[in-house]
């Protein structure tokens, strides 16, 4: 029978929380990357657009080490933030840190083709009309970004829902706290019995993603139309 | 052409799926804080009985139990708590050989200071856990926990660990204010110390049992690894590591 | 509006050097595809920027690369109407109309909305989404955009050769008539030597990336009289139709024309007649099929390439008829001698049909 335990429904509702503000919080830093890599001119371009691509490419474990390394609390940013009395190790806002962190590379990515598809004769006819670089970024770059920015989000959402390796490395296993959806069906996997709860805790999780990823889907398609 | 694939598909599945026994492999599934003894153990054994090879597999004991009943190869199965073993039992995965190896105690490990007894738990932000739901010494703090009746109070407080080493882990590195773990595994420990030893009355008294599998039980050589562990030299070593042998 | 450039550019295997200098409110730039008009008016709208040189307009220097001055696009105040209209997709009529007004400083807005609404017609049309509008009324808009900016300099880059021919010339009063009405002198980018002698007076040839020939936009449309393959096109503004014998009869300057029958729907409007088409009689022919036949007289004669062009004067017109140097030999054309012109009704192609404005209003 489909049954969810008490630990189940903080998961869920954990798992919406951590990838609705991951993906919220990458959204400028997104935004400002993509206008960088699509629009701006300078040296060492391909090195940014390396290291936004690496955690596509890394273990996700890798990554959480890495994370660990920097915020822990004897970590190089970690111990700083430890004195300013901020700990990151072990709560919710590590799993965000990890699901952004795992997640941007997709959403520079679907911003970047929003972003590329806009013709250029749109930005001339802007800078001749008197726009300066940011208005430019504001009144026609941002509005003709929209699908982009939607499939983006979308797409991003979606892996943080599924963010593992780097997750627990850094916010750990805390039911009720950080046990995140993927934590605690890896949880229920290495115990005998519970089959029922991990299995409709699974279903739940493919629900959702599912949702998701149509939604990303019809996105894809709006931005595709335009051209 | 067809006859040429078939064949070669034949042989690939054929040797995908034999999994030949060779003589003298004897496969262990061990509670995670036996590691160092077993590790000695085996070493000892394997000089006086060359040929025999072991294939250790250490974790939490009902991620093992789930191993087992899933189709890992197990020659012998140590559990840190009773339930395990007996879910096993049940099962009719090992045989009737079950004995009890040795025993342990449960303390609270963590920076010096943190901690002094159960009370002060309620002031720490975090502590590390075997999780309940596959490891023994998880199982025996929520037991305790309970029955000092804090459980509600640290419900937030609490990280769940796949093993007992990873709950010494947290508690090495800081990142947690201290870790439930047993004694043994807290003398191994290089930063964290043992704050205090949780009072047996709260929890039953952690108990290792350990049998032959039903593969077990037809390997000669894990047989007779089976009855070593049994016998007078296993006894100096687990006392060495800190367990108890009553 | 005074304009200096003296500019260079490479790119790869193609480099432009370009040294102008004019003066006029209506300027065009003649050249076929891939010469260089682009590049060159890309560089003085600031979108790209030359190698080396200098760009300075009315006095006020936007380019020099020694003196390491290069303004930026938003602070030239050169607005473009562009081949392909650049309207954002995103903002209605009315905010495409106002995007460059608003980010004008405020000394410079005069130009009033409503009338530029009135003159290019587009008072129905201002709360529409752009995506659904005709490319006649997109180009419309397009200019509308350009000139509420108050630009002190309008580049116009082929701006009608994404549309038909009847919009094309439909449009043209609209681009002469807005600039003349608000003041604001404009740069036409064009192949097309009709469209350039329409819309300006004097006119820059540009060939692989140099600037070949200045003079006035008939006299260019003259020396490429010879390597055209449809010669010097004539532009007569023909009016009064009635239906004679089964054949339209135009009046035009004075003078009776006879066109074919399928013209019977236009009672007036401007329409070609190619230099090839014209044949000339150093008597008055006994009987020819053509229709035309008229009486000129050669004010003066022009080589253009290989062929030589006959200015004739017909009543109140003129035309200009293309023969070979042998032809002007054997009939003794010359300045002053009166000749026979004939062109078939079928040799007409209409350009527009006149609805109330005629091409040469405002």
């Amino acid at each position: 029978m489909f049954s969810l335990a008490p630990t189940d429904y903080d998961a869920i509702r954990l798992s919406l929380q951590v990838s609705i503000t991951a993906t919220l919080l990458s959204l400028p830093f997104g935004f400002a990357v993509a206008y960088l890599i699509t629009f701006a001119k300078f040296r060492g371009k391909m090195l940014l657009e390396v290291l936004v691509n690496l955690p596509l490419t890394l273990p996700p474990v890798v990554i959480g080490y890495f994370l660990l390394l920097l915020l822990g609390k004897h970590g190089w940013l970690g111990s700083l933030l430890n004195e300013a009395g901020i700990r990151l190790i072990f709560t919710l806002k590590a799993a965000v840190i990890a699901s952004a962190v795992v997640g941007f590379p997709l959403l520079v990515r679907s911003l970047r083709i929003g972003m590329e598809g806009i013709d250029p004769l749109l930005i001339n006819a802007s800078r001749t009309l008197g726009a300066r670089w940011h208005d430019t970024l504001l009144t026609v770059i941002l509005p003709l970004s929209g699908p982009g920015l939607l499939a983006g989000s979308s797409l991003m959402f979606a892996r943080s829902l599924g963010e593992f390796g780097a997750t627990i490395i850094v916010a750990g296993n805390i039911p009720g706290v950080t046990q995140t959806i993927p934590l605690a069906i890896y949880e229920y996997s290495s115990s005998p019995a519970n089959e029922m709860m991990a299995l409709s805790l699974c279903l739940v999780s493919v629900a959702i993603s599912m949702i998701v990823l149509f939604l990303h889907e019809m996105m894809s398609k709006k931005m595709a139309r335009r051209d | 052409m067809n006859t040429m694939i078939t064949k070669a598909a034949t042989v690939l599945c054929l040797l995908l799926l034999a999994t030949p026994v060779f003589a003298g492999e004897v496969n262990l599934s061990v509670a995670a804080s036996l590691k160092e003894v077993l590790n000695e153990l085996s070493d000892s054994f394997a000089k006086t009985h060359p040929g025999v090879k072991f294939f250790k597999n250490y974790g939490a004991s009902g991620a093992l139990a789930k191993q087992i009943e899933n189709g890992a190869p197990s020659d012998v199965f140590i559990s840190a708590n009773l339930e395990w073993m007996d879910y096993l039992k049940n099962k009719k995965l090992v045989d009737s050989s079950i004995v009890t190896f040795t025993f342990n105690t449960l303390v609270f490990a963590g920076a010096p200071g943190k901690a002094s007894s159960m009370q002060d738990l309620l002031k720490l932000e975090r502590i590390a856990i075997g999780s309940p739901k596959s490891v023994p010494a998880g199982e025996y703090v929520t037991e305790a926990l309970k029955k000092a009746g804090m459980d509600k109070q640290l419900e937030k407080k609490l990280v769940m660990a796949k093993d007992v080493r990873e709950c010494l882990m947290y508690a090495e590195r800081g990142e947690v204010d201290g870790a439930f773990v047993y004694k043994t595994d807290a003398l191994l420990a290089k930063q964290a110390k043992i704050l205090f030893s949780v009072p047996q009355a709260l929890y039953s008294k952690v108990t290792y049992p350990m049998a032959l599998t039903v593969a077990g039980a037809k390997n000669k050589d894990a047989a007779a690894f089976f009855a070593y562990l049994q016998g007078e030299e296993a006894k100096p070593v687990l006392l060495k590591y800190g367990f108890a042998t009553r | 509006m005074q304009l200096s450039m003296t500019v260079k550019k490479s790119f790869g295997t193609f480099n432009l050097s370009a040294d102008m200098k004019v003066s006029g409110d209506r300027i065009g730039i003649f050249g076929a595809s891939g010469s260089g008009k682009s590049t060159l008016v890309n560089m003085l709208a600031g979108l790209l920027q030359p190698d080396s040189g200098e760009i300075v307009l009315g006095g006020d220097t936007l380019f020099s690369s020694t003196r390491g001055i290069n303004l930026r696009p938003e602070q030239r105040r050169i607005s473009m109407v562009f081949q392909q209209h650049g309207l954002f997709p995103h903002l209605s009529v009315k905010n495409n109309l106002l995007y460059g007004f608003k980010r004008c400083p405020a000394e410079h807005r005069t130009i009033d909305f409503d009338t530029l609404v009135a003159v290019l017609k587009l008072g129905t049309l201002l709360e529409r989404s752009i995506t659904n509008l005709s490319g006649g009324e997109k180009q419309r808009v397009a200019l509308g955009r350009a000139i509420m900016a108050n630009p002190r300099l309008l580049l116009m880059d082929e701006p009608l050769s994404a549309l038909d021919d009847t919009l094309r010339f439909q449009i043209i009063p609209y681009l002469k008539s807005v600039s003349e009405r608000f003041g604001i002198p404009y740069l036409f980018i064009s192949h097309s030597l009709v469209e350039m002698r329409l819309m300006t007076d004097s006119a820059l040839l540009i060939e692989s990336g140099q600037i070949v020939e200045q003079t006035t936009s008939e006299q260019l449309a003259r020396i490429r009289m010879g390597q055209s393959p449809v010669g010097y096109i004539n532009l007569l503004e023909l009016s009064d139709m009635t239906e004679r014998d089964g054949m339209c009869a135009y009046r035009w300057k004075g003078i009776e024309v006879l066109l074919s029958a399928q013209n019977r729907e236009t009672t007036s409007g401007l329409f070609e007649l190619s230099s090839k088409d014209i044949i000339l009689f150093k008597k008055h022919p006994e009987a020819i099929s053509a229709r035309n036949l008229l009486e000129c007289r050669v004010s003066s004669l022009f080589e253009s390439g290989r062929k030589l062009g006959v200015e004739l004067e017909c009543g109140e017109g003129s035309l200009v008829a293309e023969i070979v140097p042998e032809a002007a030999l054997e009939l003794g054309i010359k300045a002053g001698v009166t000749i026979h012109a004939a062109f078939k009704a079928s040799a007409f192609r209409r350009l527009s049909k006149s609805d109330g404005d005629t091409i040469n209003n405002g």
